[in-house]
C-alpha cells in the first residue's frame, strides 16, 4: 500500500488520517511562502523566486494529497444530506423528536 | 482634492448603476426561499463563494491599515495581515466539520453542538452579538469610505458612509445572498485588476522594482525588504514574541470555529457551497486570493514610501494606496480607480448587511419569535432586518469616526482573545460543555474591556503591547470557563452522538465515539456506504 492513500472508500474517508495532517501542516507553509515569495519576487529578488516556487510546489502536493479524500467525503455525505437538512429544519421550528 | 473629468464621472456613475442593477437582477432567485435569500440555495460551485470571500474581505478600510503597516514596518508589517491564515487549516478541518453540520449560522451550530438551556442561551447570545457586530463592521467599513471621500473630495464624513452603504442595501434587500454573491464576482474581478494596475503604476512612478530596492538601500531602510528582522524576544519594535503570536493565533485558530470574526462571514459561504469539497476549496482559494492581493499591494506601498519617505502621521501614510490611484493616475483613469474603490466598498457592505439580517431572521425571528413562519415571511423579515442593520451601521460608523486602525485592532484581536481557545475546544473536545462556552463569552466581554481600556485608563494596569494583551486575556478568561466546565454536567449524550456521527469532528471525542459504536451508528453508516458502492458498481 502506498504511503499516501489516494483511493478512498467513502466510510474510510470519514476518519481523520495522516493525509489530513499532511494537508494541515503544508497549508500554512504554503500560505507563508506564497505571501512573502510573491512580495519579494515583485522586487526581482532571488529569495522571493525561491520562496514562491517552494510555495507553489507545496500547494500542488497538498491538493494532490487531500483532493481524493475530499471527493470521497463529499460523495458519502451527499447521500445523507437531505435527511440532515430535514432534522435541522425540525430543530429550527422546535419540532425535534 | 481630486478633480474629476467627464469620463471620470461616467465611470463612477456607470459602475454604481451596473452594480446595483446586476445585484437586483437576481431578485427572482432570492425570493424563492429563506435558503435562497441567505445561502443562495446551498448549491454553489466552489469558485463563487471563493470569489465572494476575496471580495468581501477586501474592504475600504483594508488598503488603509495594510498601507499603514507596510509603510511603517516594511515586509515585517505583512505578518499583521496574515490573519487570513486561519483559513489554511480551517479549510481542511473546521470548514469540513461545519459544512457537514449544515448549520445556517454559527448561532445555529450552538444548538447542534450543545444541549438544553445553555445551547439556546448561546444561540440567542451569538445571534444578538452578530447583529451588533455586523452593524459595527458595516459602520466601520462605511466610515472608512467616509474618510476616503473626505480626503479625496472634501465631503463631510457622513456622506461617504450613508450614500454608498444605502446603494448596497438596495440589492442586498431585493435579492439577498444571490445578489450579494453575483455582484461579488464582478466586484472581485474589478478590484483585483485595479490592485494590479495600481501596483504596476506605482512601481513605474518610482523607477521600477530594482530602483525601489536601490532607493530603500540609499534611505538606509533595506530592513523594509526583510520579513524576518527581529529586535529580540520581547523588546524593540519587532519582537519575536509578537511574530509568534501573529503566526500561532490565526493558523491554529483554523482548528476551531469563530476564532476570528471573519469566520462568521465565511460560515455563510461554507454553507452556500454545493458539497463538502466545494466548501473546503472555497475557503482555501478565497484566502489564497487574499494573501496574493497583499503581496501585490506591498510593492505599491513601498513605491509610495520611496516617493514620500518623510510622512510621520499615520493618517497621512495609511492613505498610500488611495493616493497612488487618485494622484498618479491620469484623468479618465481616476474615475475607473474610484469605481474600483466602490467595488471594494460595495462587496463588503452588501455581504455584511445580508449576514447581519440572517442572524436576526433565522436565529431570532424564525427560531424564537415565529417558528411557524412561512418562507415568504422569512424573506420579508430578512429584507426588513437588512434595513435595520444598515441604520445601525450609521450610528457605529459615526462613533468610529477617523480612528479606523485603532478600532480595527481592538475588534480584530482583543475582542475575541478570551474566546479563542474555547472556540477551538468546542470543536475538538467533547467534554467542553455549553455552560463552559457561555461563561467564556460572558467573561471575555467584561475582561477585554477591563484589560484594554478601563484599567489602563485608571492607571491600574500598564498599557501592554497587543500580543501581551492577547495572551493575558486568554489566560484570565480560562480561569473562569475551565472550572465552570468541570463543575457542570457534560452535554446530553444523545446530542453529542448525533453531532459526532453527522460531522465527525477532530480531536478528543473518545467517549462519544464509543457510544456511537455501541449504538451501531457508525456500522450503519458503513453499511449504507458499502451498499451504495455495490449499487454504483452494478450500474457501471
Amino acid at each position: 500500500m502506498p504511503w499516501i492513500k489516494r483511493t478512498w472508500k467513502p466510510h474510510e474517508a470519514d476518519e481523520w488520517s495522516k493525509e489530513d495532517w499532511l494537508a494541515i501542516i503544508l497549508s500554512p507553509l504554503s500560505f507563508i511562502l506564497i505571501t512573502f515569495g510573491l512580495a519579494l519576487s515583485l522586487f526581482a529578488l532571488t529569495s522571493g523566486y525561491i520562496m514562491l516556487a517552494a510555495g507553489v510546489v507545496i500547494t500542488i502536493i497538498m491538493f494532490w494529497i487531500i483532493g481524493p479524500k475530499l471527493d470521497a467525503i463529499s460523495s458519502e455525505y451527499e447521500s445523507k444530506q437531505q435527511e440532515y437538512l430535514q432534522e435541522l429544519e425540525e430543530m429550527q421550528r422546535w419540532e425535534e423528536k | 482634492m481630486v478633480q474629476f473629468t467627464g469620463i471620470d464621472y461616467f465611470w463612477a456613475i456607470a459602475y454604481i448603476i451596473l452594480t446595483v442593477f446586476s445585484g437586483a437582477l437576481f431578485y427572482k432567485l432570492g425570493k424563492r426561499s429563506g435558503a435562497d435569500f441567505f445561502l443562495a440555495g446551498r448549491g454553489l460551485p466552489w469558485w463563487l463563494p471563493a470569489t465572494s470571500n476575496f471580495a468581501t474581505h477586501t474592504a475600504t478600510d483594508t488598503p488603509l491599515w495594510f498601507s499603514g503597516f507596510v509603510y511603517k514596518f516594511g515586509m515585517f508589517g505583512v505578518w499583521q495581515s496574515l490573519f487570513a491564515g486561519w483559513c489554511a487549516i480551517s479549510a481542511w478541518v473546521s470548514t469540513r466539520i461545519f459544512r457537514r453540520s449544515l448549520a445556517g449560522t454559527q448561532a445555529e451550530w450552538q444548538t447542534q453542538r450543545f444541549s438544553g438551556l445553555p445551547a439556546e442561551l448561546l444561540r440567542g447570545w451569538i445571534a444578538g452579538w452578530q447583529i451588533a457586530l455586523n452593524m459595527f463592521i458595516a459602520g466601520w467599513v462605511g466610515i472608512a469610505m467616509g474618510n476616503v471621500c473626505k480626503w479625496a473630495f472634501g465631503w463631510p464624513l457622513w456622506y461617504g458612509l450613508v450614500f454608498f452603504s444605502t446603494a448596497c442595501a438596495i440589492y442586498a434587500m431585493t435579492s439577498g445572498f444571490w445578489g450579494v454573491i453575483i455582484a461579488d464576482v464582478q466586484q472581485g474581478i474589478t478590484m483585483l485588476l485595479t490592485i494590479i494596475l495600481v501596483s504596476v503604476w506605482a512601481s513605474w512612478a518610482a523607477g521600477g522594482p530594482q530602483e525601489i530596492v536601490a532607493k530603500l538601500h540609499a534611505l538606509g531602510r533595506s530592513d523594509m525588504l526583510n520579513p524576518f528582522h527581529f529586535t529580540g524576544w520581547f523588546s524593540g519594535e519587532y519582537p519575536l514574541m509578537w511574530l509568534i503570536t501573529m503566526i500561532a493565533v490565526p493558523f491554529l485558530g483554523g482548528f476551531g470555529m469563530a476564532t476570528h470574526f471573519d469566520w462568521f462571514v465565511e460560515a455563510q459561504r461554507i454553507q452556500s457551497a454545493k458539497t463538502v469539497k466545494a466548501a473546503a476549496y472555497s475557503i482555501w482559494w478565497g484566502a489564497a486570493a487574499i494573501i496574493v492581493r497583499n503581496s501585490i499591494w506591498v510593492i505599491a506601498v513601498l513605491a509610495f514610501f520611496v516617493l514620500n519617505p518623510d510622512l510621520t502621521h499615520e493618517a497621512d501614510y495609511q492613505l498610500a494606496w488611495f493616493r497612488i490611484g487618485f494622484e498618479y493616475f491620469p484623468p479618465g483613469l481616476v474615475g475607473f480607480f474610484f469605481a474600483a474603490v466602490l467595488a471594494i466598498h460595495f462587496s463588503t457592505i452588501s455581504g455584511i448587511l445580508n449576514l447581519g439580517a440572517m442572524y436576526a431572521t433565522r436565529d431570532i425571528y424564525h427560531h424564537y419569535i415565529n417558528p411557524a413562519a412561512s418562507e415568504k415571511q422569512v424573506i420579508w423579515v430578512g429584507r426588513f432586518m437588512t434595513v435595520i442593520v444598515l441604520i445601525g451601521s450609521f450610528f457605529f460608523g459615526l462613533m468610529v469616526g477617523e480612528n479606523v486602525t485603532k478600532w480595527l485592532f481592538f475588534a480584530l484581536w482583543l475582542m475575541i482573545a478570551g474566546t479563542w481557545l474555547p472556540n477551538i475546544l468546542q470543536v475538538i473536545w467533547w467534554r467542553f460543555n455549553g455552560w463552559g462556552y457561555l461563561s467564556a463569552w460572558v467573561a471575555n466581554l467584561g475582561i477585554c474591556w477591563l484589560v484594554v481600556w478601563i484599567l489602563p485608563a485608571y492607571g491600574l494596569l500598564p498599557e501592554l503591547p497587543q500580543y501581551y494583551q492577547f495572551w493575558l486575556l486568554m489566560l484570565l478568561v480560562a480561569v473562569i470557563y475551565i472550572p465552570v466546565t468541570f463543575l457542570t454536567k457534560p452535554d446530553d449524550m444523545e446530542r453529542l452522538v448525533k453531532i459526532y456521527v453527522q460531522t465527525r469532528p477532530i480531536g478528543f471525542w473518545g467517549p462519544v465515539r464509543r457510544e456511537a459504536e455501541r449504538r451501531g451508528l457508525l456500522k450503519k453508516i458503513e453499511a449504507i456506504d458499502l451498499a451504495a458502492e455495490r449499487d454504483a458498481a452494478k450500474e457501471s
